[in-house]
Formats: structure tokens, C-alpha cells, sequence
């Protein structure tokens, strides 16, 4: 009885090395966590205004003991493929190291297996797109070793629009104008200053 | 002869200048770090103004991570942009030629300048795609003031250091390209981190840096330039001592100058090359050998902060090349190095190392700059009377260069981008042929001599119609034939000046 478990403990510890030397691929990881993000359906969501909920737990169906290396939660919001489209600078790679899906931190917590919930404001510097979240469990060793997202397979599901702010402020706009038609009165002067010094050449 | 003494003519004044001029006042000596006026004093204006253009033109491209968020920009709408901020200055180089021409380069810089400030102002509150083309494209308008800057030099440095005052002043500001890969990152972590400004409001106040700057550069022009070593367009035309050309003529000889066509098109495969680089390489070290945003950012600048010595290198080696070997040698210097330039381009492609790439880039990046400054060691000589056209058609074919580069080789995913830059030197190569085309018939071109007989005032003064000679309006030509003498080279400075047309060459 203890044989197996032990096995698949050193399979796992095993894979965690191999993963360490070529780094993690994404195909590798198994969905093992049930991650759900609720918002308010066919709302366009205001970057730091809004909130969402994200909740995740070990999906009971596979073995017990399968996340017993997990130690930690990373959330992320991830782009869905829309927002991937003419976007080289977001695109999914399948080694993690170089993946750009999912670049923006919403929370890390130490693993368990059930009861997790965070409720976050998305931040203001969240670009205007089409998302969905997905929690990453790590090992001691800070590497991936498996996944949950929000979404299907196909990332086509349950995704949520973010509309980001804009930056601009009202007394940005009136110093860009201000300052524009400045520079314009000022070149009409120039002129204005030309005209009469060359008619004074003349007169002398 | 430290002065010239204008003395025949008793209205004018007896000048004293800071530096030795020849016969029209132009300084025949440069000195780097004088101000005086008004010949040293024009030379750090014009290039400080063109360098605060080229920092407005290219602060988008360092910031672009943080914009294109902001903007939800695409791929497309990053690369039109980019072709967009280039092509503006097509039209505009030849128009500025055209405004030297007739209202003297300082009005002309120091209007294009302030008319464009609006533009980078604007910048700042830019809400989408198409608000960001916009205003990329009416920013690269001020790349126009390159002409300006050429202008004002060929007009107060004399033929034996014009080749290293138009090197100099162009390669320094296009030191502004490299320069604001830097300095743009700088301000927008300034007002980031330190004042605190969250990410998206830090980049739109970032760009007030690059608009104020080149808003007071302006100003500068205006009130501390003069046009010639003798005053301003509007007081000497009024006075009388300068004649006020016809748009016309000047434009009809500027066009009808195959030359200018040449050399706008061998522009395009050296400046037009350079522009295109600075819009594409940080990406291409990015993407291809997996450096770090900020690091390829470095790389991206250095390729520009070459142009510190090799442009002016360019030009003073022209200068240099034509003391022995006149104008024929400025030519053969000119083809060789852009040759060179070519197959560095070529090579760069090729190269599958990030060492060797950065390496083979900056020798490239010497060669195709110094390309540059020797094309303009040649313009101020093909044509005086219509020196702003040719200069703003030989200025305005660089870009035509970079647009066409960046539309067939770098858009959409046709060509891989190291594909695309080797296909880039082929094409460089192809095109620098053209100069075997060039002939001056008074000092020769690549292969031919010079024929026997012709002079420099055959060739300057056949931009005249014989009614606008009598009415004495060539004189600034009769000066320049005599001052470009030296083109000769050692070689033709002993051959006998004989001259069978009508008018003598003597001053009145």
C-alpha cells in the first residue's frame, strides 16, 4: 500500500526536476484546480472601478495526494485569443517561460485545497480587452506543476471585457491646447516682427 | 587674410567676422566650439533645433509597450504608425527647400518647428488608433528640418568645410533618434515611480518634455539666427543687396537637374535605410534573440548614437577626399561606402548571434551614416540657385527610401524581419549604382573627366536667363564659381581657366 504512494511521490518529485531543466511546458500540467471568476454577465467592466471574485479548489475527481507538492497559488488574468489577434507582444507560448498569456498578477496565496476566494478591483493599468482568469499551483521549487482557468479548453467561454481608463485628465487637454495655440500665436508674431523690420530696411 | 573688405560698394558696412570667409562671407573655417556669429552660432542652432525634431519624431517608439495598451493598438496600427511618422516629411523636405529658398532658412525652420509643436502637444491626449497615426504622421513633418539645417549651412560654411558643417549638423540631430530611446524611458520612469503617476497619465505627460523643447528651439532660431553672413532674407532683399528669386525658376531648375534625382534616390539606401532601422531593430533583438525589452531599447539607441562621429565623419572625409581629388573623389568615396553600407545590411541578416549581430550592426551603422554625410558634400554643388529645392528633393527622397523599405520588406508577415534586412542590403547595393550616372561636366564624374574648356561659371551661371543677368541677379552664382574652384582637386587646379562665353567672371 505505501509502495505506490511512495512511487508517486518520487514521480512526481522526479518530473519536478526534469521540468526545472528544460522549464515548464504548458501542455504538461494538468487541470486539476476549479477556478470560477464572477462578474455581472454582458458588463463591460471599468479598470479600477470593478471588481471580480475569483474563487478556486482542488477538483476532487482526481487522486488524493496528486497536489500534495502543491505550495502555493498564483492568479492571473490571462488575454482570451481576441484580444491575441495582430498582438505578437501577448502571444501563447507552450513553454511558460516565454508565455505571454497571462501577465498580470491578481493574487498569490500559500495552496489549500478548498475555501479560496479573493475578490479584486481591477487596477488601472489593466489594457482595454477580453479576459479570463486562470490560477497556477506551484511547488516549493516556484515552478508550475498545475492549472485552473475560468474558461474552456478552447478559451471561448465565460470571458469578460475590461475597458481600461484612458490617462487622460482635463488639465492635461486644456495644457496641450494651451500650449499648441501658444506656439501658433506666437509664429503669427514672428512674422508680424519680420514684416516691420523689413520695412524698415527699406526706408533707410 | 583674416576679413574681406566689401569696400567697393560704400553702403555697406566694413564687416569684421570672428572667423576667416571668402568672397561671399562664407567662414572657411570651423571651429566646433566657438558661438560666434553668426557662422558658428547658425551651426548649434540648426542642429540643436533638428535634434528636438528627431526626439519628437521617435519618443513614440520607446514607449510603445505602455501606448499600445493604453490605445489598443494592433501590430498593423503600430506599423502603419511607424510608416506614417516618415512619410509626412516627403513632401514637406521638398516644400521646406522650396521656403529656404525664397524666406531664408531661419523664418522657414522656425515656422515648420512651431507648427508642429501643436502635434507633439497633441500627442498627449491621443485617444485611439487612428488619433495616434495622426499625430505621428503631423510629428514627422518636422524631420523637414533637415533641409533647413543643410540650407543654412551650405549657406554660411564655404565649399572647403561644407562637406563637415552639413555633416555635423545632420548627424548630431539625427542623434535625437538614439537619443530618445533613452530619454523618453527616463522621463516616463521619472514621472512614474517618482511622482506617481499611474501608468497610462505618466507617458501622456512624458511627451510635454520632447513638445517644450522643440517649441523653444524655435524661439531660439528666431530671435538668435540669421539667414546669411551678411543679415536676413527680408532686410537684404528690401535694401536691395540680395534679389528676390521667382518660385518658378527656381523650382524649373531644380527638377531639370538629373542630379538631384540621383542623389534622392541614393539617399533613400542611406538615410531612408537608417530610419527604417530605427523603427524595427529594438523589435528585432527583442524577437529574435530574446533580449530584454529594455536591453534591446540599448541597442536600438546606440545604432543612433553612432551618428555622434560617423555623419560627420562622412562629411568631414568628404571634405578631406575633395582636397586632393576635387569632386570626382567626393563621388568615388560616396559609392564606395554606400556599397559597403549594402553589404553590411546584407550581412547583418545573416548573422545568427547576438554578439555578431550587435557588432556587424554597428560597423553597418558607421557605414551607412557616413553614406550620409558624403551624399551631402556633393548637394551644395549641384545647383546654387536652386540649392533649397535639390537639397529638400535629395532630403525628401531619404524618406521616400524608408517608407518604401518599411511597406516591402517590413510589413505584414511576408518577409521574416532578418529576411527582410538582408533583402533590404540587396536592394541598398542595386540602388547606389545610379551614381555611376553623375557627371559634372567642369570636374567629371566616377569614370569621365571633365571636359576640356568648361567652366565652373558655365555651369552655375546657365541657371539664368541672359535678361536676368543684366539685371545682375546671378551675382551670388559668379561668387560661388569662383569659391567651388577648389573642386578641381589638386590635379585640375593647375589646367588654365579659360571661359568662351559672354560675361567675364569679374566682380563689379
Amino acid at each position: 500500500m505505501e509502495v505506490p504512494t511512495g512511487f508517486m511521490v518520487v514521480c512526481l518529485l522526479l518530473s519536478c526536476f526534469v521540468a526545472t531543466s528544460y522549464g515548464v511546458y504548458f501542455s504538461s500540467l494538468n487541470e486539476t484546480l476549479i477556478v470560477t471568476a464572477t462578474h455581472t454577465k454582458n458588463q463591460v467592466l471599468k479598470a479600477g472601478e470593478e471588481k471580480i471574485t475569483v474563487t478556486w479548489r482542488f477538483n476532487k475527481t482526481y487522486k488524493a495526494g496528486t497536489d500534495s507538492a502543491y505550495k502555493t497559488v498564483k492568479v492571473k488574468l490571462c488575454y482570451a485569443p481576441i484580444s491575441q489577434k495582430d498582438r505578437s507582444w501577448r502571444k501563447t507560448e507552450d513553454r511558460l517561460k516565454k508565455d505571454k498569456t497571462c501577465p498580470h498578477k491578481i493574487v498569490a496565496r500559500p495552496y489549500t485545497a478548498s475555501n479560496n476566494s479573493f475578490t479584486w478591483t481591477i487596477e488601472r493599468d489593466i489594457p482595454t480587452g477580453v479576459y479570463f482568469v486562470r490560477a497556477y499551483a506551484l511547488d516549493a521549487q516556484e515552478q508550475e506543476v498545475a492549472y485552473g482557468q475560468s474558461t474552456d479548453a478552447k478559451k471561448s467561454t465565460n470571458l469578460f471585457e475590461v475597458q481600461a481608463i484612458t490617462g487622460r485628465h482635463a488639465s492635461l487637454d486644456i495644457a496641450s491646447v494651451c500650449f499648441s495655440a501658444f506656439s501658433i500665436v506666437s509664429l503669427a508674431g514672428f512674422f508680424y516682427m519680420e514684416k516691420r523690420k523689413g520695412k524698415a530696411a527699406q526706408q533707410k | 587674410m583674416n576679413t574681406m573688405d566689401v569696400s567697393q560698394n560704400p553702403d555697406n558696412n566694413y564687416r569684421k567676422f570672428a572667423l576667416p570667409v571668402d568672397s561671399e562671407h562664407k567662414a572657411t573655417e570651423f571651429r566646433l566650439f566657438s558661438i560666434a556669429t553668426p557662422h558658428m552660432r547658425a551651426f548649434h542652432l540648426s542642429w540643436i533645433s533638428f535634434f528636438a525634431c528627431f526626439v519628437s519624431t521617435f519618443a513614440a517608439p520607446p514607449l510603445l509597450p505602455i501606448i499600445r495598451d493604453n490605445l489598443n493598438l494592433t501590430a498593423t496600427d503600430i506599423g502603419n504608425a511607424g510608416i506614417a511618422a516618415v512619410s509626412g516629411a516627403v513632401f514637406a523636405r521638398v516644400a521646406m527647400g522650396t521656403a529656404c529658398d525664397l524666406f531664408g532658412p531661419r523664418l522657414a525652420s522656425s515656422s515648420l518647428i512651431l507648427l508642429t509643436a501643436p502635434a507633439v502637444f497633441f500627442s498627449a491626449i491621443a485617444n485611439s488608433p487612428s488619433a495616434f497615426l495622426m499625430v505621428r504622421f503631423f510629428t514627422g513633418f518636422s524631420l523637414a528640418t533637415f533641409v533647413s539645417t543643410q540650407f543654412w549651412m551650405s549657406s554660411m560654411f564655404s565649399p572647403n568645410v561644407v562637406g563637415t558643417a552639413n555633416g555635423l549638423s545632420g548627424g548630431w540631430g539625427n542623434l535625437g533618434g538614439g537619443a530618445t530611446q533613452l530619454i523618453m524611458p527616463l522621463v516616463y520612469s521619472l514621472i512614474h515611480n517618482n511622482i506617481g503617476s499611474t501608468k497610462f497619465t505618466a507617458w501622456r505627460i512624458a511627451f510635454f518634455i520632447p513638445a517644450i523643447f522643440q517649441a523653444l528651439s524655435a524661439y531660439a532660431i528666431f530671435f538668435l539666427g540669421q539667414d546669411m553672413p551678411d543679415g536676413n532674407y527680408v532686410r537684404l532683399e528690401n535694401s536691395g543687396e540680395k534679389h528676390k528669386d521667382s518660385f518658378t525658376q527656381v523650382f524649373y531648375h531644380a527638377i531639370t537637374n538629373y542630379r538631384g534625382w540621383i542623389l534622392a534616390l541614393t539617399y533613400g539606401y542611406c538615410f531612408g535605410v537608417e530610419l527604417t532601422i530605427d523603427n524595427i531593430i529594438a523589435q528585432y533583438f527583442y524577437d529574435r534573440f530574446n533580449v530584454n525589452l529594455h536591453t534591446a531599447g540599448i541597442i536600438a539607441a546606440s545604432f543612433g548614437l553612432a551618428n555622434l562621429f560617423s555623419r560627420p565623419g562622412g562629411g568631414i572625409l568628404s571634405d578631406v577626399v575633395a582636397k586632393r581629388y576635387g569632386m570626382r573623389g567626393r563621388l568615388w568615396t560616396l559609392w564606395v561606402v554606400q556599397m559597403i553600407g549594402g553589404l553590411l545590411c546584407l550581412l547583418l541578416g545573416k548573422i545568427g548571434s547576438l554578439s555578431g549581430s550587435v557588432a556587424v550592426m554597428l560597423v553597418f551603422s558607421v557605414f551607412v551614416q557616413a553614406a550620409c554625410g558624403l551624399t551631402f558634400g556633393v548637394v551644395p554643388f549641384v545647383s546654387r540657385r536652386s540649392l533649397g529645392v535639390i537639397s529638400g528633393m535629395t532630403g525628401g527622397g531619404g524618406n521616400v527610401g524608408a517608407v518604401l523599405t518599411q511597406v516591402i520588406f517590413f510589413r505584414g508577415s511576408r518577409y521574416s524581419t532578418e529576411e527582410g534586412i538582408s533583402l533590404m542590403g540587396v536592394m541598398i547595393m542595386c540602388c547606389t549604382l545610379v551614381i555611376l550616372f553623375i557627371y559634372f561636366p567642369q570636374w567629371g564624374g566616377l569614370f569621365c573627366g571633365p571636359k576640356k574648356g568648361v567652366t565652373e561659371e558655365d555651369y552655375y551661371l546657365a541657371e539664368w536667363t541672359a535678361a536676368e543677368k543684366e539685371q545682375g541677379f546671378h551675382k551670388m552664382s559668379i561668387k560661388f564659381s569662383e569659391n567651388s574652384r577648389r573642386e578641381r582637386g589638386k590635379i585640375g587646379a593647375s589646367v588654365p581657366i579659360q571661359s568662351d562665353k559672354d560675361t567675364p567672371p569679374t566682380i563689379v
